[in-house]
């Protein structure tokens, strides 16, 4: 299968949930790079310039928004997949002022996430 | 009502003496803010103030010469002939100059709590009792109004406490279905590049267990719909009044604990858009915690509520004390549920008030105080100012 361009990068502190993903990612033919929290992804400092985010709101220590609020400082403009408990009006007004693309709800319909990483990474070309 | 001595002698200035002593006494009655009923010794209405016409809802006319016990229910209708009685007899005071708590009756029949003071008054050979009567209406809606108001924290709190258990464990009982519903996404995946008839029957029971996963997360979602009941109405709410009546249900018994309890409350940070009773919750929920810890340590016990206008159309709102400060066990997990250093508590408290406060918009975090203690605060959206108090928003 063709690789498509770009690395899918899941921040999740859930270990079943990250390698789970990864599994199901790489048999749709992209790249994955796990991170088991906030503070794994903010110590890369070698992130790539063309992929997507997948991440956990709920996590401990920084939430989901806070980390990409924290990247977005950091000048780093990757599309990023939000997954949440629950995703009420209130928290996609905030996610749509931190830049966020996509709020997924839990657990995740068939095929959702897999769309929304596909047309993220489509806007690289 | 004295009669100067040097009338007594002449019964013409007698007259238009007492005539002027009526007179005067019908103008204070008119005039005397309380409501006031003077009966002579058999009970019956000498007079009665306009305030006490106006709050039994009789004229004087009407009950002029009736007896008192018209003003009041059963039993007391049927008893205060004995009551007088054996006053008079026995001159054992019951009520006369202590004052009392008692039931009046209107004409309409309806009833409402008083206070009852009566005085005695003997001229010539003539003897009067005077009542005086305070109107306690109002203060017995004040305290029927707290009723209502621990019943409904009380009743929310229950159900938000259901409903925390509830939406943990539908977070607990996702992660798993989220990996069990990817992983047999990728086999269902590679199954497809596989020829052969094994390979076939394996895809179709891969899909059809990944039926089921999807089944199950249904089930959660339902589950997490039922509990999403409870989020209630936004409206237009003035913050110090729901500062108030929630520090009212908290602080109920906290002066025997010896807690000084202050209020710091910005004027500027008047109107927010909350659901009253998620919000109360919240604020007892912090002010018990804050009780909890210094009833516990401390020597110092100073509770101080207070606000702040942000900039940001937001207000924050803090809850400080002077207690232990934070355990260093429950430091990392704090706002998530079931974490307690207390025998008897639930860990659930701090995990509702994120629960709630994280619905309404806001963020709730804990700082420590530098001088001991703990403060925690919250965020909450204020309400634009042309927006009237009370509309749903
Ligand atoms: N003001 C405070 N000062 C010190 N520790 C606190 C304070 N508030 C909370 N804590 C700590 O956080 C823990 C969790 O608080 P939380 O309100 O969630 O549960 P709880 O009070 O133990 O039980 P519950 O509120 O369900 O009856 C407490 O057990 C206590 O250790
Ligand atoms: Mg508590």
């Amino acid at each position: 299968m063709a690789r498509t361009a770009g690395t899918v990068l899941i921040v999740d502190d859930d270990a079943a949930v990250r390698s789970s993903l990864k599994f199901a990612l790489e048999v749709e033919g992209l790249s994955v790079r796990l991170y088991d929290g906030p503070t794994a992804l903010l110590a890369d400092r070698d992130l790539p310039l063309c992929g997507c985010l997948v991440v956990d709101y709920r996590m401990p220590g920084l939430d989901g928004l806070q980390l990409v609020d924290t990247l977005r400082a950091r000048n780093v403009t990757l599309p990023v997949i939000l997954i949440a408990g629950r995703a009420n009006k209130q928290l996609r007004r905030v996610a749509a002022k931190s830049g966020i693309s996509y709020v997924l709800e839990k657990p995740l319909s068939d095929g959702a996430l897999m769309e929304s990483i596909r047309s993220a990474l489509a806007s690289y070309g | 009502m004295t009669v100067p001595t040097n009338m007594q002698k002449d019964p013409a200035a007698l007259v238009t003496a007492l005539e002027a002593a009526e007179a005067r006494l019908r103008s204070i009655m008119q005039t005397v803010p309380d409501a006031m009923i003077i009966i002579d010794e058999r009970g019956r209405i000498e007079s009665l103030s306009t305030t006490a016409e106006r709050l039994f809802g009789y004229s004087m006319d009407e009950v002029a010469g009736k007896n008192i016990k018209l003003l009041m229910p059963t039993p007391h209708r049927e008893q205060h002939d004995n009551y007088l009685k054996r006053y008079l007899t026995t001159g054992e005071r019951r009520i006369i100059g202590i004052g009392r708590v008692v039931v009046g009756q209107r004409k309409d029949g309806t009833t409402f709590p008083m206070h009852l003071t009566i005085g005695e008054l003997r001229s010539a050979n003539k003897h009067y009792f005077t009542g005086f009567i305070r109107d306690l209406t109002d203060q017995q809606v004040t305290e029927s109004r707290l009723k209502e108001l621990q019943s409904e924290v009380t009743h929310m709190s229950r159900f938000t406490a259901l409903g925390e258990m509830a939406s943990t464990l539908a977070h607990e009982i996702n992660q798993p279905l989220t990996a069990i519903a990817n992983y047999l996404k990728g086999c269902q995946r590679l199954l497809e590049r596989i020829d052969g008839e094994p390979a076939l029957v394996l895809h179709d029971a891969v899909s059809k267990a990944a039926d089921q996963a999807l089944r199950a997360g249904d089930i959660i979602r339902r589950l997490r719909e039922f509990v999403a009941r409870g989020e209630g109405e936004r409206r237009v709410e003035s913050l110090p009044k729901l500062i108030e009546d929630a520090s009212t249900l908290a602080l109920i018994g906290v002066k025997e604990n010896g807690i000084a309890v202050s209020f710091r409350l910005d004027p500027a940070a008047a109107l927010v858009l909350a659901d009253r009773i998620q919000i109360q919750q919240v604020l007892v929920n912090l002010i018990r915690n804050a009780m909890e810890t210094m009833i516990e340590s401390g020597s110092r016990r100073e509770l101080e509520i207070g606000t702040v206008a942000n900039a940001d159309e937001t207000v924050e709102v803090r809850v400080s004390d002077t207690g232990a400060g934070l355990a260093p066990e429950v430091a990392a997990h704090l706002f998530q549920p079931f974490v307690t250093t207390k025998r008897k508590g639930m860990g659930l408290g701090l995990s509702i008030c994120r629960t709630i406060v994280e619905a309404h918009g806001g963020r709730i975090w804990v700082d420590s105080r530098p001088s001991g203690g703990t403060i925690f605060r919250f965020t909450l959206r204020t309400a634009p100012i042309d927006e009237e108090p009370a509309r749903a928003g």
